[in-house]
């Protein structure tokens, strides 16, 4: 059974991007590097837009259609909060290394045919927002992502969040949901077999999960409800990771 | 938390009113890092530190990045990469469009005496159109006046990149004790002799007859960007410097 651990970010890993961000989170290890707004090629202008590439390395290999299938899922999500009419005509390029993902226990060594991985899609969709961060491109709003697995367990049906690869094996369905800081979905990508109500069921784990309120200061911080107890905060992780690399950057004050 | 006057805000985030400067007289001024979502919004674009001033009326977000976006009126350090019939075509910062400098647009200069700058040399130029449809446009010499105000190529010395926070430390009036940057001023004081020039895209050239010198004083700017340094963190990286070039 893998244990989930906290998130974990470090900003500005790459001195010589534009931005840079290493993410980990539930086993799973990504590096982006966003650079940009920088000159677009002549066959991806868009004369109104900037145009945003996206692209994935897998941890082994060179990566084929399923990262193709990555890419384009993380493009058509970047371009909506990222503000793109401000560079006409320019790119904003995205690259993402999978560092480290999570060990099937369950499978023997031998290298496993890639298929469809939506697990590995919320790391690789922080790591991008954290990128953009760190290196000033503006955006609309920001954005958090996560994973929820519909797995059948004793008989009954559990909605797991941040699912391990055994889970994903085994589950119904798997979904990947991502909202803005706004509290609106961005991203709803789902595989298997699963009724309205389960996805109405996942769509509300998923938003208590990315779009979880930050806790006012009235004198004491209380945990309200005992229900939070699925996974991570994971805009306030975000927003304490941005607060620390804005603090330091601003030390000479 | 830290003082909420001055609040971390990022991307898309509400900010509360009554943060906003508010005057009946001045119009209200925005600058980077802020976007005005009509009727009346503002809204952070990136993440950084909101700042207000009362006085002037405006507001911006104080925020660091590497990637120089033009803006007119900057003084910038290009380098021209090739001429054409009327225009050298600059680079401000690498894989953006080329800016373009006019031939004549130096002081004092005609057809038959204007500077002719080769591929590879250094301007410090100002420039005069940003707009994202245009390519950005530069000049050496001042419209109103014809003169030069210190524009022109920079001869000999060498180029250092930092970010643009400490390109905009340097560019303060009083870098020493607003922006904390002591290093030019302590290596001053060491003897070296040296000549600066700060572009905001993140571009520092340091002029001077010895090459010790003008690496030296390259190194310390580096190190300070880099490591974050405070005040008494650069005197220590000063007599290392100045010891290692005896």
């Amino acid at each position: 059974m893998t244990v989930t651990t906290a998130p974990e970010a470090a900003l500005g890993v790459l001195p010589r991007a534009d931005g840079s961000a290493k993410y980990s989170h539930a086993g799973y290890t990504v590096t982006a590097s966003v650079n940009g707004p920088i000159e677009a090629q002549r066959r991806d202008e868009h004369p109104y837009e900037a145009h945003v590439d996206v692209i994935v390395r897998p941890a082994a290999g060179v990566g084929g259609t399923r990262e193709r299938h990555l890419e384009s899922i993380l493009q058509s999500s970047l371009t909506q909060i990222v503000l793109v009419k401000n560079f006409p005509r320019s790119l904003v390029q995205i690259v993402l290394q999978v560092e480290d993902a999570p060990e099937n226990d369950y499978v023997n060594t031998k290298l496993v045919q890639a298929s469809l991985n939506f697990a590995i899609m919320p790391a690789l969709f922080q790591t991008s927002v954290l990128a953009l961060l760190s290196a000033g491109v503006p955006m609309r709003a920001t954005a958090t992502a996560t994973a929820v697995a519909i797995v059948s367990r004793d008989g009954t049906k559990t909605s797991v969040v941040d699912p391990s690869p055994r889970d994903v094996e085994i589950a119904r369905s798997v979904h990947v949901l991502a909202f803005t800081s706004h509290d609106e979905l961005l991203l709803a990508e789902s595989e298997g077999d699963f009724t309205v109500q389960e996805w109405n069921h996942v769509y509300e784990t998923a938003k208590d999960v990315c779009c979880r309120p930050v806790p006012t200061k009235e004198g004491m911080e209380m945990i309200l409800d005992d229900e939070h107890t699925n996974g991570p905060d994971l805009r306030h992780f975000l927003r304490s990771t941005m607060e620390n690399k804005v603090a330091s950057d601003l030390h000479w004050k | 938390m830290t003082t909420t006057e001055r609040p971390i805000v990022l991307p898309g985030d509400t900010i509360p009113p009554h943060l906003i400067p508010s005057s009946t007289t001045k119009p209200l001024r925005l600058g980077p890092g802020l976007r005005h979502v009509p009727p009346s919004d503002i809204v952070p674009v990136v993440a950084g530190q909101l700042i207000t001033n009362h006085q002037k009326n405006s507001m911006w977000v104080e925020y660091n990045n590497n990637r120089y976006l033009p803006t007119p009126g900057d003084l910038i350090i290009a380098q021209i990469t090739r001429s054409g019939p009327d225009f050298y075509y600059c680079l401000l910062s690498p894989y953006t469009p080329h800016a373009t400098l006019p031939h004549l647009s130096f002081e004092s200069a005609t057809k038959k005496t204007r500077p002719q700058l080769l591929p590879g040399s250094l301007v410090y130029a100002r420039v005069i159109l940003a707009n994202k449809h245009m390519d950005p446009e530069i000049e050496c010499v001042s419209q109103s006046t014809g003169k030069s105000d210190g524009l022109g190529e920079l001869k000999g010395g060498m180029v250092f990149d930092v970010s643009l926070q400490f390109a905009r430390r340097l560019l303060m009036s009083r870098s020493r004790e607003e922006g904390k940057v002591e290093v030019l001023e302590l290596l001053g004081e060491e003897g070296l002799a040296f000549e600066i020039a700060v572009g905001r895209n993140g571009k520092i050239w340091v002029g001077g007859e010895d090459v010790k010198v003008v690496v030296a004083v390259g190194r310390a700017l580096r190190e300070t960007d880099e490591a974050g340094l405070g005040v008494e963190e650069q005197r220590r990286l000063v007599r290392r410097l100045v010891k290692g070039m005896k």
